[in-house]
């Protein structure tokens, strides 16, 4: 009896609380992200046996585990290639591709909370062009500090 | 470049990248859930579990007719159980009702993000609006303020990118004014805008 008791009271909770961390996944779309650069060579591509996991524009941070984080107020979505967009309504026209984060925090984000952790970040920005696709660019230092922390 | 993760983890594509962040999901919230449970629903269990369990040995009817017949004596406890766990599962009802909102889908007050005021009649009309909305990027900022006023306020300045210092302005619009659109230029052109909700 003592036993059954708060477990029977707690199961509703819990299984509520999955349910809801369910639905919570299940609405941040994936984001496609058309690059300027065609490159060949980008995170996912494939040589040989091996797997890129950085290309050409990519700031790579050592982390060694350390925390991402997010550098406004906005939102983590996920991408292609083990890989989050971060895009946020305050910074419009640009849009930052975080690559080696590991178990991100998808959806909705507050500056300075945690997106996930990783060993090695590989950091695109990208400014919006005319036509819609995004050019890699060369992130100020102001917002990879911000990214990873001083 | 070397990255310490089996390099096979690079091959899965996107649907089950997204599976392997589900996971995440069921260990970090909870914490969440566990956290409102001291303050909410146990607590109540745990209390009136004392009640219940020194309510059997002392008080002569639970304790006594014990070795009689026990299913009337069982009874009560269930049923005290049952209500129990009804009042438990609405108090979970509720805390689930009351805690997911994120903080970020909250208004908040344009004075958060709005560095100096500039003119606060400032609004954004529909026409306005769309007038903006056919620019294309990189049109030079003057002909954007040919169309648009004055904005309501100026975001601090930024350098999002290396070299340019990046001038935001933000609107709330006129038929929507818990939106607001931000309009950021660099080196005098306009470089896109972005639409951020719940504001006040």
């Amino acid at each position: 009896m003592r036993s059954r008791l708060p477990l029977t009271a707690l199961l509703p909770l819990i299984l509520m609380g999955v349910g809801a961390c369910r639905f919570a996944t299940a609405e941040v779309p994936p984001r496609k992200i058309p690059i300027h650069q065609n490159w060949t060579l980008q995170p996912g591509s494939q040589i040989g046996n091996y797997h890129v996991v950085g290309g050409l524009g990519d700031i790579s941070i050592e982390l060694n585990g350390s925390s991402v984080k997010a550098p406004f107020d906005g939102k983590v979505q996920p991408t292609d290639h083990k890989c989050v967009a971060f895009s946020s309504p305050e910074v419009p026209a640009y849009l930052f591709r975080l690559c080696g984060v590991k178990r991100p925090q998808l959806g909705p984000v507050e500056a300075g909370q945690v997106i996930g952790r990783g060993e090695v970040l590989q950091f695109a920005a990208m400014r919006r062009q005319p036509d819609g696709s995004w050019a890699m660019v060369e992130p100020a230092v102001e917002v990879l500090e911000k990214t990873v922390g001083n | 470049m070397t990255h310490p993760d089996p390099h096979s983890r690079y091959s899965h594509h996107y649907t089950s990248f997204h599976r392997q962040g589900d996971p995440i999901y069921y260990r970090e919230v909870p914490p969440l859930a566990p956290k409102r449970q001291p303050s909410s629903a146990p607590p109540r269990s745990r209390s009136s579990r004392r009640r219940a369990a020194p309510a059997q040995p002392q008080p002569t009817r639970p304790a006594q007719p014990q070795p009689t017949r026990r299913q009337k004596v069982r009874r009560r406890p269930r049923s005290r159980n049952n209500v129990l766990l009804a009042g438990g599962s609405m108090l979970a009802l509720a805390a689930l009702v009351v805690v997911p909102k994120p903080m970020s889908e909250d208004a908040k007050p344009a004075s958060d993000f709005c560095q100096e005021r500039v003119q606060s009649q400032s609004v954004l009309s529909r026409a306005e609006l769309s007038q903006l909305l056919a620019v294309p990027e990189r049109s030079s900022k003057e002909s954007i303020r040919q169309m648009i006023e004055e904005p309501y306020c100026n975001l601090s300045p930024l350098a999002v990118r290396e070299g340019a210092i990046a001038e935001r302005e933000a609107y709330p619009l006129e038929f929507d004014p818990q939106t607001w659109l931000i309009v950021l230029y660099e080196e005098g052109e306009y470089a896109g805008y972005d639409f951020s909700f719940h504001r006040e």
